[in-house]
């Protein structure tokens, strides 16, 4: 009897309760459909908690676009292309060597590389004649390391290669 | 995740340097001569034992030996 009293109270009490909850969304709540990026290399800090729409980055476990409210989560990067979509709708590419995507509660995404720059930057012959060089290393006979290493930079190249078509 | 640098005895910190080198001599030349600088690396180190200084070992080279050394059993 008791416990029946307790449950129609409760459902008494629910529909004030959407009520206030509704009531206390505030003007904060209502545009938080931005998401905080920092990105960040060694030497120099190309974003610092700035307000943008969407970050699509090269994920090792697949590629991924990464929205507000995002679940918190940590990617290792592949080396390619991170684009940035910001608020004011247009968008810029920066190719990173590879490190880590961090994405935070309240929507924070903090991306750490070793070396990024906007694609702009690259020269498209220089990549081209070391991605034969790197397959002559690759296909040689040089130590077990060299091979890998050489193997690395092929990795890195052609995904540049393609970022830069 | 299996990386087949990682069978070489590579470690995840050499493969973003090599990555990241790769990167550098990728750019154009005006950005290029600048970032290449960051990647040199001439670290030496010793070892000292009963109060004596051991031989002055270059970091990289060692380091090059260790990951040669530990090939192939780095996957496990």
């Amino acid at each position: 009897m008791n416990s029946l009293r307790a449950a129609r109270a409760a459902t008494r009490v629910r529909p004030s309760a959407i009520i206030s909850s509704l009531q206390r969304r505030s003007y904060a709540d209502a545009v938080s459909d931005k998401i905080k990026l920092s990105l960040a290399l060694p030497h120099q800090s190309i974003y610092t908690s700035k307000d943008v729409v969407q970050v699509n980055i090269p994920a090792e476990s697949g590629d991924m676009g990464v929205l507000a409210n995002h679940v918190p989560s940590i990617e290792q990067l592949k080396p390619g292309l991170v684009e940035v979509i910001e608020e004011s709708g247009g968008s810029k590419q920066f190719f990173l060597s590879g490190g880590f995507a961090i994405v935070q509660p309240g929507s924070q995404l903090s991306i750490n590389a070793v070396e990024g720059y906007p694609l702009e930057d690259f020269n498209p012959d220089a990549v081209r004649s070391q991605i034969s060089e790197a397959q002559k290393i690759a296909g040689g006979s040089g130590s077990e390391q060299d091979i890998a290493e050489a193997k690395i930079e092929l990795e890195v190249l052609e995904s540049l290669q393609a970022s830069l078509k | 995740m299996a990386f087949a640098w990682r069978a070489s005895g590579l470690t995840y910190n050499r493969y973003l340097a090599v990555a990241a080198r790769v990167v550098r001599r990728s750019l154009k030349e005006g950005p290029r001569l600048q970032a290449e600088r960051r990647g040199e690396m001439e670290l030496r180190f010793a070892k000292w034992e009963n109060g004596k200084q051991g031989e002055n070992k270059s970091l990289a080279q060692e380091n090059a030996s260790s990951m040669a050394e530990h090939a192939s059993e780095g996957q496990k």
